[in-house]
């Protein structure tokens, strides 16, 4: 089990197992393959360069869309325009987030600049946002509910297993809050 | 002009949501009296208040929340705890409000954050 984030003078450091950080490289890459938009002939680059999608349109996957949710409530037609002005940049911003934070998976143990560790966070919390929909977690009963399953010798089906990754990255990033909320806290003292 | 403002919109990433204002300045300021009227159409258009409004999840930690609050928007401790209970216990909440163009990108990013927002006219 890895060892929780802390936040030194140094930054924030992190221990992770090595097949922990394969599990969590691995993750990142399926989300990165999620939100990779496909290639479409009849785009405008120059569309494209600032970042309209004149067709995108609203996932009919649960987990996509939660990632890339509608921004206006009772309009549909006013939240896929929406959608067209600015899906693609905060797909791309979500894209940096899971590289970038790929990468830093390369180093044992994980040492995070508050920047860095911002974009861990981030990309952590996609995963968790897809998984949680695969699990169908939809109320806050529903992730109590999984709260208890931690034994990785019962992970015999899917569900068991995805639970017990949703609570090991639960876990992982509740650590990573506490650090940079410290972070915040320590900032604050000496202003 | 439809089409300009909405080319410009979208690239509109950090602080470029005022540049069609620009270019409608500089297109109508030669004509005095147009320039007036414009004047007048960009009070109009931040006077207007929007608002930000963050809903509850399952999965969203609360010291996640928190944290986006206090660094996203600069709210102390206090304050983005006292919105992230509000979001966590009542359902919902408006954390932001101002111009449409800045409840727009304030919408992005905590989309980009993972939380669950949404931006309207303010009731």
């Amino acid at each position: 089990m890895a060892r929780a984030f802390k936040n030194t003078r140094k930054g924030i450091t992190g221990h992770l197992e090595p097949g922990e950080r394969q599990l969590i490289r691995r993750l990142f890459e399926d989300i990165i393959g999620m939100l990779e938009p496909e290639p479409s002939a009849a785009e405008d680059p120059l569309a494209a360069l600032v970042g309209l999608d004149q067709y995108a349109v609203r996932p009919q996957d649960s987990a996509l869309l939660r990632l890339l949710p509608d921004a206006v409530r009772g309009d549909d037609d006013a939240a896929l325009e929406f959608r067209r002005l600015t899906e693609r940049s905060l797909r791309e911003q979500k894209l940096a987030a899971l590289r970038a934070s790929a990468l830093l998976l390369d180093h044992s143990p994980l040492q995070l600049n508050e920047e860095q560790a911002r974009l861990f966070a981030r990309a952590v919390n996609d995963v968790r946002l897809v998984l949680a929909d695969r699990l169908d977690i939809k109320t806050d009963e529903d992730a109590q509910a999984l709260h208890d399953v931690d034994d990785w010798s019962q992970a015999e089906d899917l569900d068991t297993y995805l639970a017990l990754v949703y609570n090991f990255l639960t876990w992982l990033q509740e650590a990573l809050m506490q650090a940079l909320l410290d972070g915040l806290g320590r900032t604050r003292e000496s202003e | 002009m439809e089409t300009m403002t909405s080319a410009i919109l979208p690239a509109a990433g950090a602080g470029t949501a005022c540049a069609p204002t620009a270019v409608l300045s500089t297109v109508l300021d030669a004509d005095t009296e147009a320039g007036t009227r414009t004047e007048a159409w960009q009070a109009t258009a931040t006077d207007v208040p929007w608002v930000v409004i963050v809903w509850n999840d399952p999965v969203n930690l609360m010291s996640y929340v928190s944290y986006v609050f206090q660094s996203y928007f600069g709210y102390s401790e206090t304050k983005a705890n006292k919105l992230m209970l509000e979001v966590h216990q009542l359902g919902k909440s408006v954390v932001a409000s101002g111009s449409r163009e800045k409840a727009e990108q304030d919408t992005v990013a905590m989309h980009s954050f993972g939380l669950w927002a949404t931006c309207q006219k303010a009731e």
